[in-house]
């Protein structure tokens, strides 16, 4: 078990998780677009699926989304709900293309991350929240999907890395010499 | 590239039910999950410090490009400002004191009596529906759930979450806030100069536009008294403090308890008239000043509720009484306690800035100005109170 934890993908998903979450606390919190808060877990988990797949995207989603709410005090899986979906959602779109250029994976990034960050408010309506759906939400969306595409392309070889894997070489089929 | 398969939608599957597992046991209350909760916080806590030290830099160079004019404009708008609260300073601690002095005769509820808890606010919600603080003390410093949190505007919100050596407080704001206020008003309207920056960071142009701002323009020293419907004067609400507030005299001489108990007599005996100078026998030009009254009204009780960080927080359950005076843009707003109420009375919460009427008996809704600047918290004061109903338990 304990040699699986090591060669596994969480002992590099949980050190960078904790980065993430305390960046998302500090810096993030401070550099606003419009007022609005921008998720880099959430984007990370996205985009983490856009490189591994949606099974792995899940996974590294759901871990970031655990340590988020235990940090933040939000209901615990509320927001692990959300990042799940983010993965998952990511590593869906991937399978569209088989060696997507970096503008296809931005745009996988970002509409994994835009999916998850619409899940929230349905999560927070769930729990009994009245009216989470703010006019806002408008606005939110966009932006926080906007602003995963333009960080997937550093966020998705982190991805890559936290979960072990290597880019995708794809070579072009040697051509047998014709017979002379 | 990953494909997908029956066994890989078996993963998703089971991490979202483990996620509605999480939730349902965090939302049932369980031990274990606080436990856990609070132990990875505290593992949190040296790798948040260290990446606020090393994102500090970033943090200062983009507020100095983002901020540097709102920070101009409000640097100009503080200065008239103080300009003007200066002239209305020293009338203002003179109704303090004789407030104090009158609650403390009729033996009143008053703020003054509860303890207090200086706390600094280390961090904002992080994401883009809660509205939340954390502050740097907990349950070892005497702070519970559930207890008022103030600053020197008013209201800020609750304490919702306790630690040992931190809180979570939810703001007035949070979708999720309600507490108990009274709306009152005075025959005239004084309001506040529109600045360019309002607690509820709605635009002056926008709080012009809306029609609910009136200016009135004050000379120093005529800064008006509120008084009961009995003539007496009405203490201004003060924020708790945690010390009661000694008596001075014109020439800073700190007054005994002989001189108060005089002092409130005449008072008393002359509700309408401030304390006359008394000259030396002799002098031929008597004087006497005469305070101008305004009778502040408790119009309506409601239930305050917060709508999210870009509304207004609203007042509802409410409804006009024409025997005491019709409900309006500009009447004062304060928490009214009760028995149940996590929040003493009496704190200033902030100012109706709008009023919509609604069909049927549903009863208008009042748009409320904040007091406090929810936006820019450095230093809370946690209202160590518990409601009366749960004193004792």
């Amino acid at each position: 078990m304990f040699a699986a934890f090591v060669q596994g993908p969480l002992i590099r998903i949980i050190p960078v998780g904790m980065v993430l979450l305390a960046l998302q606390r500090t810096i993030f919190v401070e550099l606003q677009v419009d007022g609005v808060i921008i998720q880099v877990m959430m984007a990370t988990a996205a985009a983490a699926g856009v490189a591994g797949g949606s099974e792995r995207g899940a996974v590294v989603g759901f871990v970031f989304g655990v340590m988020f709410d235990l940090v933040e005090g939000t209901p615990l899986g509320s927001t692990a709900i959300a990042m799940t979906i983010a993965g998952a959602v990511g590593g869906l779109l991937a399978l569209i293309a088989a060696d997507p250029q970096w503008w296809l994976n931005a745009l996988f990034t970002a509409l994994g991350t835009a999916a998850g960050a619409m899940t929230i408010p349905v999560v927070r309506l769930f729990i009994g929240e009245i009216d989470p759906f703010e006019d806002r939400l408008a606005v939110v969306v966009p932006v926080v999907s906007i602003a995963a595409a333009v960080m997937s392309p550093v966020l998705v070889p982190l991805g890559r890395w936290c979960l072990r894997m290597k880019r995708p070489e794809w070579t072009r089929p040697i051509d047998n010499e014709p017979v002379t | 590239m990953a494909i997908y398969t029956v066994g890989r939608k078996r993963v998703i599957l089971a991490l979202l039910l483990t996620t509605v597992l999480l939730l349902t046991l965090d939302l049932r209350g369980n031990p274990v999950v606080d436990a856990v909760r609070e132990g990875f916080s505290v593992a949190m806590r040296p790798v948040q410090a260290a990446t606020g030290v090393v994102t500090n830099p970033i943090e200062q160079a983009w507020r100095g490009i983002v901020d540097y004019d709102d920070l101009e404009r409000e640097n100009q708008a503080l200065q008239e400002q103080v300009d003007r609260l200066i002239g209305t300073a020293a009338a203002a601690e003179a109704a303090v004191i004789e407030g104090k002095e009158l609650q403390a005769l009729y033996s009143l509820p008053s703020l003054s009596g509860i303890e207090t808890e200086v706390a600094r606010v280390v961090g904002y919600a992080a994401n883009n529906l809660d509205q939340v603080i954390e502050i740097d003390k907990g349950s070892r410093s005497g702070i519970e759930v559930g207890m008022p949190v103030v600053n020197q505007a008013g209201l800020v919100g609750k304490v919702t979450r306790v630690f040992a050596n931190s809180a979570r407080v939810m703001l007035v704001t949070d979708a999720r806030y309600t507490v108990a206020v009274k709306v009152m008003s005075s025959d005239q309207a004084i309001d506040v100069v529109p600045t360019d920056t309002t607690p509820s960071g709605l635009a002056p142009d926008e709080v012009v536009a809306a029609g609910t701002t009136t200016t009135t323009t004050l000379p120093p020293g005529s800064f008006p008294t509120p008084t009961f419907p009995n003539g007496l004067p009405v203490p201004p609400t003060t924020l708790p403090s945690a010390t009661a507030e000694p008596v001075f005299d014109e020439n800073g001489r700190r007054l005994t308890a002989e001189e108060v108990a005089a002092l409130e007599a005449a008072i008393i005996a002359s509700p309408e008239t401030a304390p006359t100078t008394s000259e030396p026998a002799g002098t031929t030009t008597p004087t006497t000043t005469t305070t101008t009254t305004v009778p502040i009204i408790e119009k309506e009780y409601g239930g305050l509720e917060g709508r999210g960080g870009f509304r207004l927080p609203q007042i509802r359950f409410v409804q006009d009484s024409p025997s005491l005076a019709e409900l309006r843009a500009g009447d004062l707003v304060e928490t009214a306690g009760g028995s149940e109420s996590l929040a003493p009375p009496g704190i200033p919460v902030g100012r109706v800035l709008n009023r919509a009427d609604r069909p049927g008996s549903g009863g208008p809704l009042l748009d409320v100005e904040i007091n406090a600047d929810l936006d820019r918290l450095n230093f809370v004061r946690v209202v160590l109170y518990k409601p009366l109903s749960e004193v004792g338990q």
